[in-house]
């Protein structure tokens, strides 16, 4: 039973550890990945915005300076010259100077191609109805989207118009998307992530990091132009993406950052992971340190309990040794009347058969005199043996105790002291069930109660202490009763306290009630007080019935 | 024998009837009284050169009466007698004006001796 109850306080306190070092650990974990989370996506976006900027940036400045290198070709030179050969030598150095056309050419205002210079044979084709042609007559220049065009070959192309005497003519240079591919590819981030770029029909401008073919769909799932940077998430078959998109000024193109989600998170996932292992270790920690340290507890914990169950026993023998030198006090009083009185008729005896002869009328008064010793020595014989009766119940393991029994041998005995004092002991016995309870506790509870009454009432003409007995709710109840001067109310909370008495220096020990009340707990009953001031002091002490008792007829002393 | 009067005063009537028996055999004037009213009443009615009382009475107690006694009568002598002996009281006995404090049983010889003692005391006792 006690064995229980501590491991009922183990598993509360291994709870109560377990929450107050495990919730907070969740809390910040969690804090934790909610921040990590918004901070991992924020730097994610941000860095493909930086880039993507970037590469717009190079882009355009990369075509910026082909159109400007072209203008500039187109008007230092003119027809003629370039027609005679100088379009071959600045063809030359233009790619010397590491901008990477295919070829060069020129046309001429009805779209027919006048000169040429590059791998493949495109003399005597007319532009007149391509795309490009019309947007280089209309606006003087013109970068077109990427087309396979005469050669079956994607490319795109670079045009400027030239107006030369009343007509003009058309320098037009033709650029495979390599160089692109080159650049924007080298955007890479993580396992996924890449840079391509899309015309506004979706397709793709630029060879990707994992080798789509030219002019393929690329799955954008957003071909509005916009400006600045935009941020899409979409599904292109079945896996989740994450697009960072920006157009080009001029062409129309559109340049695209892409990147599975489960790649772009996967730091987050990582961490989760990291966090998720680490928080594991640490409840695990928490929870071996609550083990330890709650066994730890529990373990002090049963050790100050046994030294205070010691403690207990100790007080309780004390407490026994003040009962019973208070009692023993009424008691020598007691005995020793009744030896005065013998002693003096002893010496009337004496004095009596002293004379001889001895008149008949000594010898009628010392039969008398020896008949009065006799009942003296009665008298005497009644105390010593309630005593020897009361202290017959030495057993102080449980068992099941008659209280009446116990009840009426206490009053004979405290009947003794009570007439000392002038006080009238009663009794007033119901029938009530056995208790299980030590027969030497029972004594030293009701003793120390009887003593108290006692004491209350000594020396006050009239004082009356009374015992009495019954069955109450289903327990067994005894109230001791004094008509004393009672408890003053201020005094009422401390008298079970240990150590508190009122009785003068040497005649108190102030342990009575303190093992009183600690015994009747003990018993899982209760010890209660009732006093007014000037009327008297009831002492109540309730103590559960025997288990199975009431089939079994009480068994009377 | 004695000019004194021996007052013998206790609940025990067995005690005080034989008590005075004793004494008036010897030649002592004895009244005997079952409570301490009754002594002081006792008392008033005439003088005792002394008495012998019992501490633990119903009524009145011992210290109680003495103290009255030495009051209305400080020339009569009180031999205090009791069961038990508590609170160190046989150290007071000067200070309560008690002549002796004894402690039951006392032996008759002795206490006779003492009351002789108690008698000789007394103001106005010859011999």
């Amino acid at each position: 039973m006690i064995g229980e109850s501590y491991r009922v306080l183990f598993r509360s306190l291994v709870r109560r550890l377990l929450l107050v070092s495990i919730l907070p650990l969740l809390v910040i974990a969690s804090a934790n990945f909610l921040l990590f989370y918004s901070l991992n996506r924020s730097i994610v976006l941000e860095q493909h915005a930086s880039l993507l900027s970037y590469h717009r940036q190079s882009i355009e400045a990369f075509l910026a300076s082909i159109t400007a290198e072209l203008t500039n070709l187109a008007q230092a030179y003119s027809l003629e010259e370039l027609r005679r050969g100088d379009l071959e030598r600045v063809f030359r150095v233009i790619q010397q100077q590491g901008i990477v056309f295919t070829d060069i050419g020129i046309i001429d205002s009805a779209g027919n191609h006048l000169k040429y210079v590059g791998p493949y044979d495109l003399s005597g084709k007319n532009y007149r109805n391509t795309a490009w042609f019309a947007e280089v007559v209309g606006k003087g220049v013109c970068v077109s989207e990427m087309f396979l065009g005469f050669r079956g070959v994607p490319h795109f192309v670079v045009a400027i118009k030239r107006q030369d005497k009343g007509d003009f003519w058309i320098l037009r240079a033709t650029f495979n998307t390599d160089y692109f591919s080159t650049l924007v590819s080298g955007a890479r981030i993580g396992k996924t992530g890449e840079a391509f770029i899309v015309d506004s029909r979706g397709l793709y401008q630029t060879k990707t990091r994992f080798a789509s073919a030219l002019l393929a769909p690329s799955g954008c799932p957003d071909l509005t132009p916009h400006e600045g940077i935009r941020v899409r998430r979409a599904s292109v078959g079945g896996t989740r993406y994450l697009f960072t998109t920006t157009w080009l000024s001029d062409p129309h193109w559109m340049l695209v950052f892409r990147q599975e989600e489960s790649d772009v998170f996967s730091p987050l996932r990582s961490a989760t992971l990291i966090g998720i292992v680490m928080s594991a270790g640490g409840v695990i920690g928490a929870g071996v340190l609550a083990v330890a340290v709650a066994r730890d507890l529990v373990r002090r914990i049963a050790l100050a309990d046994r030294e205070k169950e010691a403690l207990t026993q100790r007080l309780v023998a004390t407490g026994k040794t003040a009962a019973v030198g208070e009692m023993s006090a009424g008691l020598a009083h007691e005995i020793n009347n009744p030896l005065a009185t013998i002693d003096t008729l002893q010496t009337w005896i004496r004095d009596l058969a002293g004379g001889a002869p001895i008149a008949e009328e000594d010898r009628q008064e010392i039969l008398d005199s020896a008949a009065k010793i006799g009942e003296q020595v009665v008298r005497c014989k009644a105390i010593t043996q309630g005593l020897l009766k009361f202290a017959r119940r030495v057993e102080s393991k449980p068992e099941e105790v008659d209280l009446n029994a116990l009840l009426a041998e206490l009053a004979t005995i405290m009947r003794s002291r009570a007439r000392v004092e002038g006080i009238t002991l009663s009794t007033d016995f119901s029938q009530v069930p056995p208790v299980i309870a030590s027969p030497s506790n029972l004594q030293q509870i009701f003793m120390n109660l009887v003593n108290n009454a006692v004491d209350a009432v000594a020396g006050r003409p009239g004082g009356e202490v009374k015992i009495a007995s019954r069955l109450d709710g289903g327990k067994v109840r005894v109230d001791v009763a004094d008509n004393g001067a009672g408890i003053p109310p201020e005094n009422l909370s401390k008298i079970f306290l240990p150590f508190f008495t009122t009785k003068p220096i040497g005649q108190g020990t102030g342990l009575g009630l303190a093992i009183c009340h600690g015994l009747v707990h003990e018993l899982g009953g209760s010890l209660s007080v009732e006093s007014v001031p000037g009327k008297g002091t009831t002492m109540t002490v309730l103590l559960p019935k025997a288990p199975g008792a009431g089939q079994r007829k009480t068994e009377n002393a | 024998m004695s000019q004194g009067r021996i007052l013998v005063v206790d609940d025990e009537t067995e005690f005080t009837s034989t008590l005075g028996k004793v004494l008036r055999r010897r030649g002592y004037a004895v009244e005997t009284r079952s409570s301490g009213e009754a002594a002081l009443a006792a008392l008033e009615e005439a003088p005792f050169a002394v008495v012998v009382l019992d501490v633990k009475m119903p009524g009145m107690q011992g210290p109680e009466v003495l103290a009255a006694i030495k009051r209305a009568h400080p020339e009569t002598q009180v031999i205090l007698m009791t069961g038990h002996l508590s609170g160190g009281a046989e150290g007071d006995v000067p200070s309560t004006g008690a002549f002796a404090y004894l402690l039951k049983p006392y032996p008759i010889p002795d206490l006779i001796a003492i009351i002789d003692a108690a008698v000789a005391e007394t103001p106005g006792a010859g011999g």
